[in-house]
């Protein structure tokens, strides 16, 4: 069946684009031949072959996503987590934070001022720590936010206009934007790369992390939090 | 309060960060197991959530159940059924833990997207046919 093998030779030159390796933007772009004279069996068919081609791109785009996220945890380790300078500060901030919260659970209401500043410089410690190990882990960020800008927009090309996956609702109105960007037509259930994309680095990357041991320790990641975001409440004294 | 009906077990080695050795997931369906370790603990209700949200992805795109309802009903399902868990089965002391909320909260954004992910893909396969008479040219 013509049809169908040129479905499967798209998925397939796809596929060998990905093992490439591919940082090369937008330069490659996929054409898709389209319009001649159909007979209405060939048209059952080639509906067929799109639905299939929907079914391919949703599982590409979970290997994708599995891939790059690999690809980032694999540049992130040859960058920082293998340097000894790495290791050292995830020790010392791993065990300050676990000590940090013991003393906070014992402490109580009535401790001396002694012991709150005590903490107080503890927490200050930490931060510090924290803030050494954000400035490691930079270098990697930006090799990766320079490959992913690259194979973003090599991604973006190959899927323009491509409905990727079905939903089986309506996203609300301000993520539409997303969900059905630079797709043709009103159906809001059709569901762009993009959207899927992330979804899947949302739901893969951290599971990832944490099946090969990479994630921050969960002490760490909460003392951190007074870097990025607000700061932690020091305590029940405060 | 929940502490003197645990049994002293030896503690359990654990790899770092997240992922789980077989031990630990043989004291899971053990109600009277002990967790010294909190991250221990912790890991189990991520790892429980991640398996409820593949499984009810799959079904609800199976099914189909459209609309909000499937995702409230999802959110409704993974925080009560873990809920249950730790709180009814295992019968653990919620404050050694942050409170309930910190227990809720444990790994239910990622949970969220991957039940996403599973009922996109699980609902695009499973209606193929569907989709392909509704679609006219």
């Amino acid at each position: 069946v013509p049809r169908k093998r040129k479905c499967d030779l798209r998925a397939v030159r796809v596929g060998l684009l990905l093992c490439g390796g591919g940082v090369y933007g937008s330069r490659f772009r996929f054409t898709f031949t389209g319009s001649r004279a159909l007979s209405p069996w060939q048209v059952g068919q080639g509906r067929r072959c799109e639905m299939s081609t929907m079914f391919a791109d949703t599982l590409l785009i979970v290997f994708i996503s599995v891939c790059t996220a690999l690809l980032a945890e694999g540049i992130t380790w040859v960058l920082v987590y293998r340097t000894d300078k790495y290791k050292r500060l995830k020790a010392e901030v791993e065990k300050q934070s676990k000590k940090l919260e013991k003393k906070k659970e014992t402490i109580t209401e009535s401790a001396g001022r002694q012991q709150k500043k005590k903490i107080e410089r503890q927490e200050e410690k930490l931060k510090n720590n924290n803030r050494d190990l954000s400035m490691v882990r930079m270098k990697s960020m930006f090799a990766i936010g320079f490959c992913f800008t690259a194979l973003m927009g090599m991604f973006n090309s190959i899927f323009d206009g491509r409905v990727v996956a079905k939903l089986p609702f309506t996203p609300l109105s301000y993520i539409q934007g997303l969900s059905h960007r630079n797709l043709l037509g009103d159906d809001t259930t059709d569901c762009s790369f993009i959207f899927l994309y992330i979804l899947c680095t949302m739901s893969i990357r951290q599971n990832i992390q944490k099946i090969l041991g990479l994630a921050p320790s969960r002490a760490a990641t909460k003392q951190a939090g007074g870097f990025l975001g607000p700061p932690p409440p020091s305590g029940k004294f405060s | 309060m929940s502490g003197g009906r645990r049994k002293e077990e030896p503690p359990q080695p654990q790899l770092a960060n997240g992922a789980l050795k077989v031990s630990v997931w043989s004291k899971v369906l053990r109600s009277d197991a002990a967790w010294e370790d909190k991250d221990e603990f912790l890991d189990v209700i991520y790892w429980f959530r991640q398996i409820i949200a593949v499984v009810l992805g799959v079904i609800w795109g199976v099914l189909p159940l459209r609309g909000f309802l499937g995702i409230a009903g999802f959110c409704l399902i993974n925080a009560g059924v873990l809920y249950l868990y730790f709180s009814n089965y295992l019968q653990i002391d919620e404050e050694e833990y942050g409170g309930t909320w910190e227990l809720t909260k444990e790994g239910f954004m990622t949970s969220f997207a991957l039940f996403m992910v599973c009922v996109a893909d699980s609902f695009t396969t499973g209606h193929l046919d569907h989709l392909l008479h509704c679609h006219s040219l």
